[in-house]
């Protein structure tokens, strides 16, 4: 049974080797003890890697060493032994991740406890982001290996390019242990926006006498605020028509009969009996072409008349659109002093590690 | 949006109320007339010229018109001679609301010779109503009390009236057409000589149809 489990394990272990071996190796005795783990003789893995480690050995080929040890002393359950090769693997490469999918539980453990007894920065992300000054702050995530008091700063001048000003700003000053999410709004102490140029986030971790650190060049440019446009109309009102035709109708010879009426009953309800009756040749006269004109205009398309609630309405609609333009006109006035500040990840240099 | 806004929003779109600028028109007019005094015997009838104007700034409005008429007896009428009145009307009215008007003004007319016919003047105070019938087209009703009337032969008058009809009609541009009609009543009671008072009533109609140009 326990050699079951130790075949499954070695099987197991063999893709993260081998995808490790993808590195282009000069050094042949590395080269060999990779071969030997490829054929599973670990005791000669172990001889050959210590033999490669006692060479003249690059940093990836050194990290390529130990992790051929780490994978082979735990399919020997060697864990202890394993803890440690993996723990030079992370001081030398603190970036270095196991696939858990793809390699052995007890070498993925053991790469666990090693970086559990390491004290490291690692995986520092800055993200792209772009704001306004002042609204917004640039996401920065970390994770510390060990409890320990963190201090995050944005290095001015570093990374080659000139300009940052050469400052140093504090990021923030902690202490945290696991993955740890900062946030930094590249501000002044008087509220200005830090000078643009490329800079270097810098953590550094401090437990004891233990040290790590990270970096991370991100570049911060700066740019003119968008301006709004003034408002000609609002989305989904519209103005309507100041002017409606009412529909034809016998209004105007009603009208006309009305008045004419009201002068013919108050001519004759009025008249003085004793003058007799009046001559109706005047009444006839003006009333006849009030009629006709009544008649004329009953025959005539109405004129257009002034639409009461659609000119409030507009009067409405212009008075908020007016009210909109002055708050977009005060907002670009605010808008032509801010800066839009970018801020870019730039490649690394060179990697950083513990100290 | 209260009431009171939305009626004075109506009030300033109405026809009646268009120009923030001073309108006018004037122009002649012809004149029929017929005229009835003390008893149905009396009466006269004719015609003659004059002339109108009438203007409009916002709320306020005047009207003035002149018309002189030669009025000869009617046929079957116990007068022996006609005689020339000349007629003076003005009025200022003031919009209170849509179609209607307040109004005040006053009324002169002599008759020349002066002892063939009553001359009288009278102040004016009433109402008026009119109304848009088309574009350009507006009709108008009137009815004044005749207050204080004075006569050229005494007496007074306890009850005088006056009713119109107006119409103008816009022609062309700046042409209008102008008619008006009017009929009078005034219960003129007189005292000759202290023997008591007698009813001495005047009753006229007036036509007036003519051209104005528009300002």
């Amino acid at each position: 049974m326990t050699r079951q489990l130790h075949v499954l394990a070695l099987l197991a272990g063999l893709a993260a080797p081998a995808a490790g071996g993808a590195q282009t190796v000069q050094n042949a005795t590395l080269r060999r003890a990779q071969q030997a783990y490829d054929n599973l003789e670990y005791r000669q893995v172990v001889s050959l890697a210590q033999a490669a480690l006692r060479e003249r050995l690059t940093g990836p080929e050194r990290a390529r060493a130990y992790e051929l040890l780490g994978f082979t002393y735990g399919a020997m359950d060697s864990i202890l032994k394993a803890v440690d090769a993996f723990k030079q693997v992370v001081l030398i490469d603190p970036e270095r991740q196991l696939d858990p999918n793809r390699v052995s539980p007890k070498a993925y453990s053991a790469f666990d406890v090693a970086l559990r007894q390491v004290l490291l920065v690692r995986q520092l992300r800055v993200d792209s982001t772009s704001f306004v000054g002042g609204r917004g702050a640039v996401p920065i995530r970390f994770t510390v290996t060990q409890p320990a008091r963190v201090v995050t700063r944005a290095i001015g001048g570093g990374g080659g390019g000139g300009g940052g000003g050469g400052g140093s700003y504090l990021i923030d000053s902690g202490a945290w242990n696991g993955q740890v999410n900062l946030s930094w709004p590249a501000r002044l102490a008087n509220g200005d926006p830090v000078p643009a140029g490329n800079y270097t986030v810098v953590v550094e971790a401090r437990l004891g006498q233990n040290t790590a650190s990270a970096s991370q060049p991100v570049r911060v440019s700066h740019g003119s605020v968008d301006t709004l446009q003034s408002l000609t109309s609002l989305p989904g009102y519209q103005y309507l028509p100041e002017t409606e035709v009412p529909p034809q109708s016998w209004r105007p010879l009603g009208l006309a009969f009305l008045y004419t009426g009201g002068a013919l009953v108050g001519t004759l309800g009025l008249e003085s009996s004793s003058l007799g009756s009046s001559s109706k040749r005047e009444l006839a006269v003006v009333g006849g072409a009030a009629l006709v004109t009544g008649f004329v205009m009953t025959l005539r398309k109405p004129a257009p008349r002034p639409a009461a609630a659609n000119i409030l309405y507009n009067r409405l609609l212009r008075d908020q659109i007016a009210r909109r333009n002055q708050d977009i006109a005060k907002e670009n006035v605010a808008r032509r002093q801010q800066v839009q500040l970018t801020l870019v990840p730039l490649p690394k240099a060179s990697g950083a590690g513990p100290r | 949006m209260s009431r009171a806004a939305v009626g004075l929003a109506l009030l300033f779109a109405s026809p009646a109320a268009p120009a923030q600028r001073v309108t006018a028109i004037v122009g002649p007019q012809f004149a029929l007339a017929s005229y009835r005094e003390v008893a149905s015997g009396l009466r006269y009838q004719g015609s003659g010229f004059g002339g109108a104007l009438s203007a409009r700034y916002r709320r306020l409005s005047a009207e003035a018109s002149i018309v002189r008429l030669t009025l000869d007896p009617a046929n079957g009428s116990a007068a022996t001679s006609g005689f020339t009145a000349t007629d003076v009307n003005a009025w200022v009215a003031y919009d209170v609301a849509t179609y209607a008007s307040v109004e005040a003004g006053f009324i002169r007319r002599t008759a020349d010779p002066e002892f063939d016919a009553q001359s009288v003047g009278a102040v004016r105070i009433g109402a008026r109503s009119f109304y848009e019938l088309g574009p350009g087209a507006t009709v108008l009703f009137r009815a004044n009390y005749l207050a204080a009337p004075k006569f050229s032969g005494g007496g007074h008058a306890g009850f005088s009236i006056d009713l119109g009809l107006g119409l103008d009609v816009r022609l062309a541009g700046r042409l209008h057409g102008t008619a008006g009609y009017t009929f009078q009543r005034i219960n003129r009671k007189t005292n000759p000589g202290g023997t008591g008072e007698i009813d001495a009533p005047m009753q006229a109609t007036v036509a007036r149809v003519g051209l104005a140009v528009g300002f």
